[in-house]
């Protein structure tokens, strides 16, 4: 039964994160007086690019090929060590800790990175410097949230921080936790090119970031690579509400119905955090390129002064 | 504080409103606009009358209920509108272009200083469960970083908002320290500071109508 729940988790990541994309595609229309396209639409979307063949430039290698595969793996293995439809670890939980989904992620970030300079176009090579330079800049202040719930929890595994935080209401109120959560969901919104870092919607190949890195992928590839990153999207809001906001409501590991159910609840999060999403990609501007190090240091200080206060208030 | 300790609600309360007041200096840091740093300041001062207010929940304490109305009104309200009535609407003042250091920079060099707080007091060293084992580290990160601020801004109002935020951190540590510190002596402070903020801001005024610039970078004779 545990194997069979942590199918069912990846195969819920994997099905569930177009509808999460589509989802926050239609809200943000909505905000903004727009219709917007259905939320099923990167289901469609994504039936068509898998139906295409796919145009490869021949000054390319393996790499550029072998990339959208290695991502895909990489979230694929994410999705199973971290909380997503249960609260007890499931049999591949402890592969890695927090700190090794985020390793296995920055690999995914590597590889794109690497195909889009394979490539040899001005935009590729823009687009991975670009993201190079805020992943290095958002990677320590992610470490340091992590680290926010470790000093509370006395743990690097999700599951067990998931564990502390549901145990006592007292330490959803702690500095820590809370600076914490906010410095997590800030480098939630840079790690999945939302506003106030990227425009998800944008268009311009000039500004764009994390998009111009797969420009020249096409058919299959392409599915792919955007299949990947809304994974990563869907992937990093259950863990901000699994283990930093709302960690109750989950499936306990040992029932297939408690798994069903855990579903449904990782949804109606979901739909919380894609709320908050959508408000301040409709409310804010992009920021200026050079002041992204700002929004970044602002989310590593917040958790730097968490860690710091965790010495005296969390005991 | 006798019975101010850190598990009860009120303990619990004070240590995340701290933190805010912590988070404002940090803001008011990260700025460089006028109106930013009055709105940050009024902010911090609110919550800083809503610490003394838990404060004087918990202790019964009718002086500290006096503190926290005149923080909120002077400090809250009648500081940050004035100021902003006065510098932002009739000096125009916008963009503080007197910076000697980058923001980045400054934030770090915040950040260091909220670690050293933490250091020089050692919390770990003193009575378990109290309140002030958690409020005087944040107080003095507080204080430290007005300090800063007067240091690496080169205007004369950026300059006064740090000062004012010295004394935010002041007061935090002294309303969670002492219940019994003297009324008089706080309340002496506390309208000293009033009369000098409106001494300095008369004087700032008079010095940017007539040379036209308030930094302290250079400052410059007037002109005869």
């Amino acid at each position: 039964m545990p194997y069979l729940l942590q199918f069912l988790q990846s195969l819920a990541v994997a099905a569930l994160a177009p509808l999460y994309a589509g989802v926050l595609t239609r809200a943000a229309a909505l905000v903004q007086s727009k219709h917007g396209p259905s939320i099923l639409q990167p289901y469609f979307d994504l039936w068509k690019w898998l139906g295409k063949a796919s145009a490869v430039s021949d000054q390319t290698s393996w790499i550029f090929r072998a990339a959208p595969y290695v991502a895909m793996a990489c979230y694929l293995a994410v999705s199973t060590i971290v909380p997503v439809i249960t609260d007890q670890p499931l049999p591949l939980a402890f592969l890695g800790d927090l700190l090794g989904g985020a390793l296995v992620l920055a690999l995914a970030s590597f590889v794109m990175s690497l195909a889009a300079l394979d490539t040899a176009s001005p935009l590729g090579g823009l687009g991975a410097s670009r993201t190079t330079w805020i992943g290095s800049l958002a990677e320590p202040a992610l470490i340091l949230v992590f680290f926010t719930v470790g000093v509370l929890s006395a743990s690097d595994n999700p599951y067990l921080m998931n564990h502390a935080i549901a145990a006592s209401p007292l330490a959803m109120v702690l500095p820590t936790h809370l600076l914490g959560a906010v410095a997590f969901f800030m480098l939630l919104l840079a790690e999945t090119g939302h506003i106030p870092i990227d425009n998800p919607s944008g268009t311009i190949e000039i500004s764009m970031i994390e998009e111009s890195r797969v420009l020249e992928y096409s058919g299959r590839e392409y599915a792919l690579v955007k299949w990947g990153g809304w994974m990563k999207l869907f992937l990093l809001s259950a863990i901000f509400m699994n283990v930093f906001v709302l960690p109750g409501g989950l499936g306990d590991g040992t029932s297939l119905v408690g798994g069903l159910v855990g579903i449904l609840a990782v949804l109606g999060k979901l739909a919380i955090c894609g709320l908050a999403i959508v408000i301040i990609d409709s409310s804010f501007a992009k920021l200026r390129f050079f002041r992204i190090a700002e929004y970044l240091g602002g989310a590593f200080l917040l958790a730097l002064i968490g860690i710091v206060t965790s010495y005296v208030v969390a005991k | 504080m006798q019975h101010l300790t850190l598990a009860s609600p009120a303990g619990v309360f004070l240590s995340l409103d701290a933190v805010l007041i912590l988070l404002t200096a940090f803001a008011c840091l990260g700025s460089k606009l006028f109106d930013r740093y009055l709105t940050y300041y009024g902010l911090q001062s609110v919550l800083l009358a809503a610490a003394a207010a838990t404060a004087a929940l918990v202790t019964r304490d009718d002086a500290l209920w006096l503190l926290a109305g005149l923080t909120l009104g002077l400090k809250g309200i009648a500081i940050p509108l004035a100021a902003r009535r006065l510098l932002v609407r009739r000096l125009q003042l916008k963009r503080d272009a007197g910076l000697a250091l980058g923001l980045s920079t400054s934030l770090i060099l915040g950040a260091g200083l909220c670690a050293f707080a933490y250091l020089v007091i050692g919390p770990q060293n003193l009575a378990h469960g109290l309140i002030s084992r958690s409020i005087i580290p944040l107080s003095t990160a507080v204080l430290l970083l007005g300090a800063l601020m007067m240091v690496v801004r080169r205007h004369m109002v950026a300059q006064l908002i740090g000062w004012l935020i010295m004394e935010n951190g002041v007061f935090l540590g002294a309303i969670t320290l002492t219940a019994s510190f003297p009324f008089i002596v706080e309340a002496g402070i506390f309208f000293d500071l009033i009369a000098g903020f409106l001494i300095m801001l008369a004087m700032t005024t008079g010095i940017a109508e007539r040379i036209s610039s308030a930094s302290l970078a250079r400052p410059r004779r007037e002109p005869s």
